[in-house]
């Protein structure tokens, strides 16, 4: 690219533009590498680190956090935190499966409603999405306290629970793109009476790929995270992984083991985006 | 047809069920004379009132709104900045990719991670400098840095519907640096900056996780108040809270779509 | 413009505000109201208060999140003094500014947890044990009530505490609270982990969360210090609760008043503390919160029905069988796992 070019009815060269560009952009980037992406590092760095006897970090790399991760603890070894890796990768994809599943048919409502109306139902769907997510959370405590209270602490209340905090963040991408559906080729598929999930699969799940990707995404990575949920209506023995960093980081005031867990989750969420993307990107298939 | 009209009806009536359910029980129970709440005692207001001269709340209400102003100030300045900084000059394209993978950065990382990183950052800077007490700074200082990419990418999106001709003519008319910043990119970019802030501001009203993590002892959120309430036994007064916080949530939602509406 | 002046002066009036105060940092539900606000008449200090389920909460505070600069006095218990001393957390008292130290009972001077008397000084001591349901069948006084899923007579809560729950899992096993021994503490992770599994078991809780739940009908049994037992009992008068210390032996705890290394206030510090050893705030403390008094002088104003209430001043032979939490130094890692694994499993 030339270094000199005409731009702003100025002669300005190309470098004496990009010091101005970063002069603009420099206190964001640099307030995001400060306190962003060199935490992140320092996570990382953390998670090679030990423990002192009285919750101190001990800057000497070692492998014990991991080792710790997977079983190998001071009584034996046990699969504890493997399985609550498992639990907490199995409720992700629970709930995002059945966010999905609710999510297509209320776009569909939605989509269809009249312009002046349609709205109206966005509103309603986006105000739980902006209220606080300890209250609709203990919410469900009361609600399940009422109605029925065998199910709460229990693994099918934090179901519910994180279906219904998720929801609407399924919904409104997927909303964006069944907006913009070309009915015309459901109708075709229809009249060639192809049978109700054909039409689906080849009719509108391809149309509404983009908005699907994101709903997805969307879903599982905070699912993935989640602590709140699982604290508040799982009891004690519902513990996923954000519980057993948030114990780290708290009470157990094990910093380096709690960095391990956190790297482990956020390799669990790139690899998860990863197989998304890829399989995404496969012709057709979502 | 109808069938797939009447399962789009019904799901979407269990999914409006499944959201505002809980939400509905903690109106419901504000305004329930029984403390315990099991059953109706009556219709009150009193939760509301108690609520209100409660110390620990009004300064739980205090902080939250500090927390979210000043955030919401300092994030909309730094943010706008930055999308325009990179937006509107010539960087390669290996720069565009890093700069994407920084702004995109906070929106992909699950919240507990992101605190958890701020929480060690703190610690050692505290062991290093004596400074970074957790409490108001420290998470004014987390919220924006979330927030900043929000209010990049909104900004960001608003920025790519302004065709850059539109500075090139200003620039012919004599227009210097400043003017066109002033006169013409900024108030193009309003409706754009106002969403971005509104944004950042629910963000940080809506935020627990990492307010949790970074909070100290005098900084508590409404939100962490109504949790570390939660763990030491349901009070009735929280419902009043949360029913004011819901309503608060609700009107500024409906704004935000007026808001984008007009647009 | 205007705006952020008008926001910056409220975030200056705030911290101004918070400079000539005393920052407490206690357990919940453990001090009456009556007496900061007195010590704020007298002094012209006022006092904010801050509180805590949970030691284990309370270190996390001070050590990682930079409490022993933000708060001016901590009510501790007596195992975690030997490590905020270590870790350079609190800092000794200066005994000129202690006169009514005298007033304390000889057998809390220059206790084993701080030999010379340097860091703390005694604030209430009490018992650790079960808050239960009269009416239940099959009741005995043993910790199998909570820990043996084939003897649970019904839904019961355990304490969000460490040492406190895991010490009562030892005491069941035959072992000591400050066993130092690997199998000893898997003997009794196993026996939590079993006791957890059970469908009775309603969670883990804080001591007065539990109490009152027992108390209010929530749940059958839990464990809890005693005061907040009797507290809860008295609370809720419709209830027929009682407090026991389980025949296999307990934990019996001494917490005290300590100041932190960097706090913002110890002048005010060592006056609260002052304050609370006077013998007439010290009985009307205990009066209050129904636990035991370690201050001598203020014996004489406690209620006759506290003082004769064996559930808080317990008798001879129930304190042999109750063992002091000592801090468990290196070993202490044991412990920490084997909670971390009861709590993940």
């Amino acid at each position: 690219m030339p270094d000199r070019l005409v731009s702003h009815g100025q002669l300005v060269t190309r470098r004496r533009l990009l010091w101005r560009g970063a002069a603009t952009s420099s206190p964001g980037v640099l307030w995001l590498l400060v306190f962003l992406a060199i935490p992140c590092l320092l996570l990382l760095a953390l998670a090679f680190a030990s423990r002192g006897s009285y919750g101190q970090i001990i800057w000497s790399p070692t492998w014990r956090n991991f080792r710790k991760l997977a079983g190998y603890g001071v009584f034996g070894w046990s699969a504890d935190y493997l399985w609550i890796l498992a639990r907490t990768v199995w409720l992700a994809l629970l709930t995002t499966i059945l966010c999905i599943l609710l999510a297509y048919p209320i776009a569909f409502f939605v989509a269809r409603r009249s312009p002046r109306w349609r709205n109206f139902w966005l509103v309603l769907l986006m105000i739980p999405f902006c209220t606080n997510l300890v209250i609709r959370t203990y919410g469900w405590q009361l609600v399940f306290s009422i109605l029925s209270p065998n199910l709460y602490p229990g693994a099918i209340a934090v179901i519910i629970g994180m279906v219904s905090s998720n929801l609407s963040f399924a919904v409104l991408p997927l909303y964006t793109s069944v907006e913009r559906i070309d009915w015309s080729i459901v109708d075709a598929a229809e009249d060639l009476y192809a049978s109700r999930w054909s039409v689906f699969r080849h009719g509108i799940l391809p149309q509404t790929r983009p908005g699907l990707v994101v709903a997805v995404i969307v879903t599982f990575i905070p699912a993935l995270g989640t602590f709140v949920v699982p604290d508040l209506l799982g009891g004690s023995k519902t513990m996923l992984i954000g519980n057993l960093i948030q114990q780290q980081f708290g009470a157990s005031r094990d910093f380096p083991f709690g960095a391990a867990l956190s790297f482990t989750l956020m390799l669990a969420t790139l690899i998860a985006l990863g197989i998304y993307q890829r399989r995404a990107g496969e012709a057709g298939l979502v | 047809m109808t069938r797939n009209r009447r399962l789009a009806a019904t799901t979407t009536a269990t999914g409006m069920a499944l959201l505002y359910l809980p939400l509905l029980a903690v109106v419901v129970l504000s305004l329930n004379q029984s403390r315990l709440g099991l059953h109706w005692g009556g219709f009150t207001l009193n939760w509301y009132a108690r609520a209100w001269k409660n110390p620990a709340v009004l300064h739980a209400l205090t902080n939250t709104l500090l927390l979210a102003a000043a955030s919401t100030a300092a994030a909309t300045v730094l943010g706008t900045a930055l999308a325009i900084g990179i937006a509107r000059y010539p960087w390669p394209r290996w720069t565009q990719a890093t700069f994407s993978l920084l702004v995109h950065l906070p929106v992909v990382t699950p919240d507990i991670i992101f605190a958890a990183a701020l929480l060690v950052v703190f610690r050692l800077l505290r062991e290093m400098t004596g400074l970074f007490n957790l409490g108001m700074g420290t998470m004014i200082i987390a919220h924006v840095t979330f927030q900043i990419a929000f209010v990049a990418l909104v900004v960001r999106a608003r920025l790519a519907t302004i065709e850059p001709e539109i500075e090139e003519a200003a620039r012919d008319l004599y227009a210097t640096n400043s003017d066109v910043l002033r006169k013409i990119l900024l108030p193009l970019l309003a409706p754009g900056i106002v969403a971005g802030a509104l944004l950042a501001f629910t963000l940080s009203l809506d935020d627990f996780v990492i307010s949790f993590f970074t909070s100290g002892p005098e900084s508590a959120t409404l939100p962490i108040y109504i949790f570390s309430s939660l763990k030491r036994g349901l009070s009735p007064e929280i419902h009043a809270v949360s029913t004011v916080i819901f309503l608060v949530t609700a009107i500024l939602a409906v704004a935000m779509q007026l808001l984008s509406r007009s647009d | 413009m205007k705006l952020i002046i008008a926001l910056l002066l409220c975030c200056i009036s705030t911290f101004a505000a918070a400079a000539g105060d005393l920052h407490l940092l206690t357990w919940s539900d453990y001090i009456d109201p009556e007496i900061p606000r007195q010590f704020e008449k007298l002094t012209g200090t006022s006092v904010k208060i801050d509180v805590y389920e949970d030691t284990e909460a309370m270190m996390a505070k001070l050590q990682a999140a930079g409490g022993e600069s933000q708060y001016d006095l901590v009510i501790v218990t007596d195992h975690a003094i030997p490590v905020l001393a270590k870790l350079g957390l609190i800092q000794k008292l200066d005994p000129a500014k202690l006169p009514n130290a005298k007033n304390v009972d000889a057998r809390f001077v220059k206790p084993p947890y701080d030999p010379e008397g340097a860091y703390s000084v005694a604030y209430q001591w009490g018992t650790v044990g079960i808050i239960y349901n009269k009416k239940l069948a099959g009741f005995t006084p043993s910790w199998s009530m909570l820990l043996d899923p084939a003897r649970q007579p019904g839904k019961f809560l355990m304490l969000d505490s460490m040492r406190d729950t895991l010490g009562a899992a030892l005491k069941l096993n035959g072992a000591s609270v400050n066993a130092d021994k690997p199998d000893d503490l898997k003997k009794a992770m196993e026996t939590l982990i079993a006791a957890k599994q059970s469908e009775k078991f309603a969670g883990f809780s804080g001591s007065p969360n539990a109490a009152r739940q027992v108390a209010g009908g929530q749940a059958d049994l839990a464990m809890a210090y005693n005061g907040d037992a009797l507290n809860a009992i008295k609370e809720d008068k419709s209830s027929s609760c009682d407090y026991v210390v389980p025949a296999e032996g307990s934990i019996i705890w001494v917490d005290t008043m300590v100041i932190t290394s960097k706090a913002p206030n110890p002048d005010a510090a060592h006056q609260f503390i002052n304050h609370i050893l006077d013998a007439k705030v010290g009985a009307q403390l205990s009066n209050y919160i129904h636990y035991a008094t370690p201050n001598a002088a203020a014996v004489s104003a406690i209620d006759p029905q506290s003082r004769n209430d064996t559930r808080i001043y317990p008798p001879e032979d129930q304190l042999k069988r109750m063992e002091y939490l000592k801090d468990m130094a290196d070993q202490t890692s044991l412990y920490d796992e084997a909670w971390t694994a009861i709590k993940s499993r």
